[in-house]
């Protein structure tokens, strides 16, 4: 589902460069649930950045779903976000002027649904994650844990193929943070692969697999083998 | 298109859109005023006189003491400008259009006794063609001749002339819903105190020193008078080019004919025509100054309520972007969104526009505006608003998706 080849991220001032990540081997295979790990300033985040098409990378391939993203343009990276990426950010990232339907309605709007399949999917969403009630509300009326099952539900809407979940329970509390967690293990359990950056190692634990970053590079391994670190990169 | 969620935006933050909507509904009322108001004011400076002003002058001269022979005087002074190479034709003349003095007549008539009529005309009198040194179209009958021409003293009262060319405006006034004007000529022409004149020309338009609005502004008639006394004004006609140089030698030349006199004025009919107008084309000008500051204080209006949102929202635009949103969706985003207040700005400003209008109507005798001036209004409005988020929005659909995932 997502594979990279000796990618790697230099970010490039006129005075310094700095490279953030360093020749990544990964391969995440569809279903997956993988968490990346890694100190603060290693490069965890970039590496989101770089699997969810935000950032561009400066070397190596990057395999999304089969299809190379190195050298697509602005649209086609925007296009292929849309259709094949979900976001779970960690402040929820949710428009506060927007009621929950609307907030769930702006990716499939994107995707140029038309408007009885957007309500379909938008109820559906909101269903899944237990919110029907409050498809009217704003976000400023929802408890944190609310907020990001409405940031769940709008990355669910458009049957994403990945869900990318940066320290998705950073801002809740602990109740708050098992019941994210659990609602996300019921979705990959439904066959959608996730990729999950966190601090929390109890969180990490709980994914099948963990990516861990130290400096931009990659310590891939397999939760239930041997905890022996061997660097890939 | 965004376009529910976007006025569910804004009737969440109310204040600064409706802030500027009000402020492009006053703009727009202005605006549209201001042009009508300009656009008449100038059209109304345009208006042509019916001479052939690129080619004419006028001189002035005034006697120092008493003139002892005003009729010699006036035909050597004639002799000389008639001689100046250039010189198409020149005469003595009382008044000339726009210079916003001279002589007029009121209850014209073409029956005697009707002294109520209230046609009013300007009275212009000659000793030569004013035909040919105006550059007048006579649109039927003749000019005059020689034959016709009367010497006039006013203070031994002598006779007055029995000929007349008027103007087609005062033919129009004289004969209204009659298309053949023609038939005029040949008739009597009565005033309150002077004797009949026998109609001989019409001339398709001779503007009035007043020029005033509407058609009495040309009502005008000429009558073949030499009149003595001892006040030299001349028209000169030049041929094409030669104006500028023909004014200055008569100048030179009527100068230094006699020393009994001096000159007053020597004015191309361009100058006569900026005087007259120096008003109206100053508050065009102004009101051409306001409406420019106003659209401008609107247009930094949008520009800054944008720019503000675009700063305040470059995470939300960043998340947006993360789920899919191309730039162009961004702009878009930005544009309906300034398009919804500058409309509802343009529907409160054709209220406004269509109040203030009664207003001027009622106050200052401003013409009804007409709708192509709202809708025109409109348009600049849309336009602005379109032009003015366009800077912003452009910045906003800079902003990058990773902007989304980052904390501060």
């Amino acid at each position: 589902m997502i594979r990279m080849n000796k990618l790697s991220k230099v970010y490039r001032t006129h005075m310094i460069e700095t490279h953030a990540l360093r020749g990544i081997e990964i391969d995440v295979q569809p279903g997956e649930f993988v968490a990346v790990t890694g100190p603060s300033g290693s490069g965890k985040t970039t590496f989101l950045n770089i699997a969810g098409l935000l950032e561009e990378h400066t070397g190596g391939d990057y395999f999304l779903d089969g299809v190379n993203v190195t050298g697509l343009n602005d649209n086609q990276r925007s296009r292929l976000r849309n259709e094949k990426l979900g976001f779970i950010f960690q402040g929820f990232n949710l428009i506060p002027d927007l009621n929950l339907f609307d907030n769930v309605d702006v990716p499939l709007r994107y995707r140029g649904f038309n408007a009885a399949e957007r309500r379909r999917r938008i109820e559906e969403a909101l269903a899944q994650v237990g919110l029907s009630a409050r498809i009217k509300h704003y976000p400023s009326e929802l408890s944190g844990g609310q907020q990001q099952r409405v940031a769940i539900a709008r990355a669910l809407a458009g049957s994403p193929k990945v869900l990318l979940a940066d320290e998705p329970t950073g801002n809740l509390d602990t109740q708050m943070a098992r019941g994210v967690m659990e609602l996300l293990e019921e979705i990959n359990a439904r066959g959608t692969t996730i990729l999950m950056v966190t601090h929390d190692p109890e969180l990490a634990a709980r994914a099948a697999r963990n990516v861990h970053i130290v400096d931009g590079l990659v310590t891939d391994f397999v939760r239930r083998e041997a905890p022996s670190l061997v660097a890939v990169a | 298109m965004e376009v529910r969620p976007i006025l569910s935006t804004l009737f969440r933050n109310k204040t600064a859109p409706l802030l500027i909507a009000a402020q492009v509904a006053l703009t727009l009322a202005i605006v549209a005023n201001s042009l009508y108001i300009i656009r008449e004011r100038l059209a109304s400076a345009a208006r042509p006189t019916g001479l052939d002003e690129p080619n004419i002058g006028w001189i002035n001269l005034s006697p120092v003491g008493e003139v002892a022979d005003p009729k010699t005087m006036q035909e050597v002074d004639l002799n000389t400008l008639r001689a100046i190479p250039g010189v198409r034709s020149a005469t003595w003349a009382n008044m000339i259009p726009l210079s916003q003095s001279g002589w007029n007549s009121g209850g014209m008539s073409l029956k005697e006794g009707d002294n109520d009529s209230g046609i009013n005309s300007a009275h212009y009198f000659s000793p030569g063609s004013l035909v040919d040194t105006f550059g007048l179209n006579l649109i039927a009958g003749r000019d005059f001749t020689a034959d016709d021409v009367f010497d006039h003293d006013p203070e031994q009262g002598s006779a007055l002339p029995k000929t007349v060319i008027i103007s087609k405006a005062l033919a129009e006034a004289l004969l209204p819903n009659e298309a053949d004007l023609g038939q005029l000529v040949g008739q009597q022409l009565f005033n309150a105190t002077e004797a009949p004149v026998t109609i001989i020309g019409i001339v398709d338009r001779l503007q009035t020193p007043w020029s005033n609005e509407g058609a009495d502004g040309e009502q005008s008639y000429i009558l073949p008078i030499r009149y003595l006394v001892g006040s030299f004004q001349y028209a000169i006609r030049t041929e094409p080019g030669q104006l500028d140089r023909v004014m200055k030698e008569a100048a030179d030349q009527l100068s230094t004919l006699r020393s009994d006199r001096v000159l007053n004025s020597q004015r191309t009919f361009a100058e006569i025509r900026a005087s007259r107008y120096a008003n109206e084309t100053l508050m065009a000008g102004l009101l051409i100054a306001v409406t420019l500051f106003l659209l401008l204080i609107t247009a930094s209006g949008i520009v800054g309520l944008s720019s503000l949102w675009v700063n305040q929202r470059r995470k939300q635009i960043g998340v947006r972007r993360a789920l899919g949103a191309r730039r162009i969706d961004v702009i878009r985003y930005f544009l309906v969104e300034n398009m919804l207040i500058t409309s509802g700005g343009v529907l409160l400003g054709l209220l406004l526009t269509l109040a203030l209008n009664q207003v001027l109507v009622r106050q200052m005798e401003v013409p009804r505006l007409p709708a192509e001036y709202v809708g025109f209004g409109m348009v600049i409005m849309w336009l602005l608003g379109v032009a003015s988020v366009l800077g912003p929005a452009l910045r906003a659909a800079r902003v990058p998706p990773a902007v989304a995932t980052r904390t501060v």
